[in-house]
């Protein structure tokens, strides 16, 4: 039987090809961005939980106020983690690492000339790789870092630096501070895409501790906050309260700072909760899983509507088979083994039309995810029940529309306007437009608010400016270094700062008018040039041949003048910062130097003396702003040959102020670029759905069309008529989805203190745009029919 | 008046040769062969013969609707076999009203909006429109059924809302294919004394018919086989 339902579907695929091509591509697609978000969704909430003892892990967090602030570190110091340990017993084992802060060069010493800057080092506690579930392929888990000096190498690392031989006991190089030679004792696997702890290289912490950095790392002899992310491994997942209501007890005794408190992180959670680092592509996952259902929706209801439509041309079948003694059930069956089929060529070729498109979204997310993730039981299971819904829902309203037909009234061909549910179908054409219009005007909104991050005056001149990191490797070349970049032909002013502009700042601790009140402000390293190289303009500049660099001294922007109580044109005044007081010398203008999501805070710029610029622990950077028409690329190898002059093993690097500052906006971009695919998606979509549901409505209206034809109607006045009824649907879905897409819109925009106002002419072309798509896609049905014969379709009766 | 005076004598419609293919991609049916018809304004002529004989076919090229493969069709002196679309259109719409065995009236609407149609359609300002579709309805005796739908309605009141939609515009020629064959004898007697009330009021009829009865209502018999005309009775 279900054999003979499947070879009747099948006919009825064949025979109405146009239709069977828009449903079943219709839910393809649909199911294509829906399994994609899917993986990608399923894929963030991964990770991390690969390891065995992963509910059991915890990172302890730290907060405290500092000037008013309140600050959450999720590195520890060195000393914290066994003091924990010792102290609590709640902590069976912990574990710390330490991710080397930037890339360092390697090399196999037998062919000492092929030398790689690698990046992801990590220093871990000698257990590593038996307190989490990292797999080795060769060396044993519990003895490979129990010397110093001993290291153990991602596959891919293996690859590269040894090919097809076995490492184990061979020697590596990996430059720090200093050139070490390490010996490799196993290999792991490359970590998993769904990892938050990255590895190429992982060597044991009593590496670090011989090195002369070490110090600089290490930190506090107690519980505070480092550079070492913490990993208690706990007897029970629900130690966590009792911990930290001991841990912060402990904190009690911390007078440094105010309100000291623990938090405890999950393992699991640490990837999705965490606000360091690179955040861009969590900010925005809440958002995909909503946008993920509302285009499966979509295309779900585009099958429901266009089946149900086309299903009346099938009332005479049904009634046949009802008159032969087929009950509802039978029929029921029937449409839904029909339905089971499309939606299952559907997924097919969704999951086809995903696969091919899975390199293109990942690139824009600018991710990776392991191809074993994606053949886990978990994504095939999700997958398995998306088919399951989709053909759950794809069959049920059709299959109880048709087998409610009477087989009286359906034999005798009247199938009268009310059946095959007329209602439910306007407000899903309603529904798929309202969606649409919506995700249009978002879009727009995105779009024209990145559009104004980009070339919003931010007082910052940041239009050719070169940025180069000059690392601690540098030692006492770095002024020199500077002298030569100057002296190029191409150049029109080098200044140095000590972060990359838009990556960084630190904060200053000012007094206030009492003691006990701290401002804190941020602080802007740079030399006597900074200012001229970026442009900034003085709200009140220095007087004439003062200096401006020296400790005493400092230049704040407008927005300091306030938190610091400074009298209106503080030019002269005094602050006090820590035990030193200071004059201000200048005052700048306001200008953003952080990312626009924020308000211009209070800010000092400090200028130093030439000879406290470079930072022995972490360099410095060379702000080289580029004289117009020079050619660049040549500029830029002039200027790495200068810099390889002086530092040869690390590489030379650069980023564009420009373009810095537009990476601010990483997780808007991303945004934007995938909002406006899945926006095409939906009007694709809706668009084949009312193509779908025109040509149906209109093919019931023939008879219709002919007898006003016979009676003198025109084509415009046959094109009207038919294009009316949808053009109020699509009126009616303008109207609905305009608030909710203006109150989304509006909320999104309070994220970011410098915004664009949500305008009517962003709802009026997004409306248009769907009434234009509407017009077209209908008026070529209308015309269509309207310039048949309405001969023919009053004869066949 | 006597039947055998009809109207002012002149032609209203004069065929001739007229030819009319249907090809399938099998076949190639000959729906008209060299027909030729002359009709003078103010007759009732009844078209008659077997299924599939081509009646349908010339009533549509006489209404207009479709065009001849060969042959000239002449309407008031006027040459309209290769006439564009539009131009039968426009011809159609202020000469010829039709009235279909199956009555052909749209669902969707009432009784009052199927009769305004052509009216719309020929841009009479509404309240005219108002008064003549209640005229109409008036004397078709429907009035009553002004606002009910055509499902609401019997077969034979459902025929005669099609004739008031067909005179409404006051044509000059009434096309009618089968008028009562949906009928029973009592209702379609209803109809044709409608018809002879037109006529003999001035409207041109040309109605193909199956039911030598009806046929009896007219002036005059054309008997199609093939696509050709066979023989034409003149009724006294
Ligand atoms: N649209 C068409 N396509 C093909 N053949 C047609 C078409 N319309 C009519 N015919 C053929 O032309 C012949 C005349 O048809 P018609 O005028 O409808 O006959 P009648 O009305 O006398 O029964 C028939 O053989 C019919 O099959
Ligand atoms: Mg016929």
């Amino acid at each position: 039987m279900i054999f003979n339902y499947i070879k009747i579907a099948w006919r009825n695929l064949v025979k109405q090809k146009l239709f069977s091509l828009i449903n079943i591509t219709g839910l393809a697609v649909g199911l294509a961005v829906c399994m994609m978000i899917m993986m990608y969704v399923t894929h963030e909430s991964s990770y991390d939980r690969f390891h065995k003892n992963a509910e059991r892990i915890f990172n302890p967090h730290v907060g405290f106020k500092m000037g008013g602030t309140s600050v959450n570190m999720a590195f520890m110091s060195y000393a914290a983690a066994d003091i924990m340990k010792q102290k609590q017993p709640a902590v069976a084992d912990y574990n710390r690492t330490m991710a080397y802060f930037k890339p360092v060069v390697a090399s196999n010493p037998e062919k000492p000339d092929s030398k790689y800057s690698e990046s992801k080092l990590l220093f871990a506690d000698a257990n590593f790789f038996n307190f989490f579930s990292f797999k080795l392929v060769s060396g044993n888990a519990s003895t490979v870092l129990n010397r110093p000096f001993t290291v153990v190498l991602s596959e891919d690392m293996s690859k590269k630096y040894f090919g097809d031989e076995n490492p184990i006991g061979k020697l590596i190089t990996l430059k720090t501070d200093s050139a070490f030679t390490y010996q490799v004792t196993g290999v792991a696997q490359n970590n998993p895409s769904n990892s938050s702890i990255e590895f190429n290289f992982v060597t044991s912490n009593l590496s670090l501790l011989t090195m002369k950095e070490a110090k600089l790392y290490t930190g506090a002899k107690e519980i505070s906050f480092g550079n070492f992310s913490v990993y208690l491994l706990l007897n029970h997942a629900s130690d966590t309260v009792a911990l930290r209501r001991s841990l912060d007890l402990m904190a009690k005794h911390d007078k440094t700072f105010d309100n000291v408190h623990y938090y405890l992180a999950a393992l699991p959670d640490s990837h999705l909760k965490s606000n360091f680092g690179d955040s861009s592509n969590t900010k925005y996952l809440k958002i995909f899983p909503l946008v993920a259902i509302l285009i499966l929706l979509l295309a779900l209801v585009n099958y429901m509507s266009l089946s149900t439509a086309r299903a009346t041309l099938r009332a005479k079948e049904v009634g046949v088979r009802k008159v032969a003694g087929a009950s509802r059930k039978t029929i029921a069956t029937q449409f839904y083994v029909e339905s089971a089929m499309f939606a299952t060529i559907s997924f097919v070729l969704g999951y086809l039309l995903c696969y091919a498109f899975k390199p293109w979204f990942l690139n824009v997310l600018q991710l990776k995810i392991d191809d074993t993730f994606l053949y886990s039981p978990t994504v095939l299971i999700l997958l398995f029940a998306l088919l399951i819904l989709t053909i759950l829902i794809a069959g049920s309203y059709p299959s109880l529309v048709l087998s409610a037909f009477k087989p009286v009234a359906t034999l005798k061909g009247k199938m009268g306007k009310s059946t095959g549910g007329v209602v439910v179908r306007k407000v899903f054409t309603t529904l798929q437009f309202a969606i649409s219009v919506g995700l249009i005007i978002c879009g727009i909104v995105i779009d024209r608010q990145l559009y104004y991050f980009r070339h919003v005056d931010t007082g910052v001149s940041r239009e050719n400016v070169v940025m180069i990191p000059v690392h601690n490797t540098f030692g006492n070349n770095y002024l020199a270094f500077r002298q030569d970049v100057k002296s190029l032909s191409g150049i029109e002013s080098a200044a140095t700062s000590h972060y990359p502009m838009f990556k960084g700042y630190d904060m200053n601790q000012f007094t206030g008018k009492t003691k006990d009140e701290n401002i804190m402000l941020a602080s802007l390293l740079g030399d006597d040039q900074y200012i001229k190289t970026l442009g900034l303009k003085w709200k009140y500049a220095p007087a004439a041949g003062e200096k401006l660099a020296g400790t005493d001294r400092i230049v704040i922007n407008e927005a300091a003048i306030e938190k610091l109580h400074l009298p209106a044109n503080p030019i002269g005044s005094y602050a006090q910062s820590g035990n030193q007081k200071v004059r201000v010398i200048g005052v700048l203008k306001n200008f953003n130097f952080s990312s626009l999501q924020s308000d211009i805070s209070g800010m000092v710029l400090n200028v130093e003396p030439d000879q406290y610029l470079f930072s022995p622990r972490d360099g410095c950077n060379l702000y080289a702003r580029i004289k117009p028409y020079t050619n660049i690329p040549t500029l830029l190898q002039k200027m790495e040959a200068i810099y390889k002059k002086y530092d040869k093993d690390t590489p030379f690097e650069y980023t564009f102020m420009d373009d810095a500052f537009n990476a601010q906006y990483k997780a808007e971009d991303r945004l934007a670029s995938i909002f406006s695919v899945f926006t095409y998606i939906t009007i694709i979509l809706a668009t084949l759905g009312l193509f779908g549901l025109a040509a149906f409505t209109i093919e019931q209206r023939t008879k219709e069309i002919g007898i006003r034809k016979v009676l003198g109607a025109s084509l415009v006045s046959i094109n009207t008529l038919l294009s009316r009824d949808f053009l109020v649907l699509v009126v009616l879905s303008i109207t609905i989805a305009s608030p909710i897409a203006w109150w989304a819109m509006h909320k999104w925009l309070e994220g970011f203190a410098y915004r664009i106002t949500i305008s009517w002419w962003m709802f009026a072309v997004a409306g248009l745009a769907a009434i234009i798509t509407a017009i077209v896609t209908v008026s070529y049905h209308a015309i269509k029919a309207g310039i048949a014969n309405p001969v023919d379709s009053l004869r066949s009766e | 008046m006597s039947k055998n005076e009809v109207g002012d004598g002149s032609t209203m419609i004069k065929i001739t040769d007229l030819e009319k293919f249907y090809r399938t991609e099998e076949v190639e049916t000959i729906a008209l062969n060299k027909l030729s018809i002359e009709i003078k304004t103010g007759e009732f002529v009844a078209i008659m013969g077997p299924s599939g004989c081509g009646k349908s076919t010339l009533l549509n090229i006489l209404g207009m609707l479709d065009d001849p493969d060969e042959g000239s069709y002449v309407f008031n002196g006027i040459e309209v076999a290769h006439f564009t679309e539009r131009k039968r259109a426009d011809l159609r719409k202020h000469n010829i009203g039709f009235v279909f065995q199956s009555f052909n009236l749209i669902d969707e609407l009432t009784v009052f909006e199927n009769v305004e149609l052509p009216l719309i359609y020929t841009g009479v300002p509404s309240a005219e429109r108002v008064k003549r579709v209640e005229e109409v309805l008036d004397k078709m005796q429907i009035m009553h059924r002004r606002n009910h739908y055509p499902q609401q309605l019997s077969g034979g009141q459902q025929q005669r809302v099609a004739i008031a939609r067909a005179v409404v515009n006051k044509p000059k020629l009434i096309l009618a294919d089968e008028p009562t064959g949906n009928l029973d004898s009592s209702n379609g007697n209803d109809v044709m004394e409608l018809l002879t009330d037109l006529n003999e009021q001035g409207t041109t009829i040309i109605m193909v018919t199956h039911s030598e009865h009806d046929a009896r209502y007219s002036h005059r018999i054309i008997r199609l086989l093939d696509g050709q005309s066979v023989m034409e009775n003149i009724m006294i």
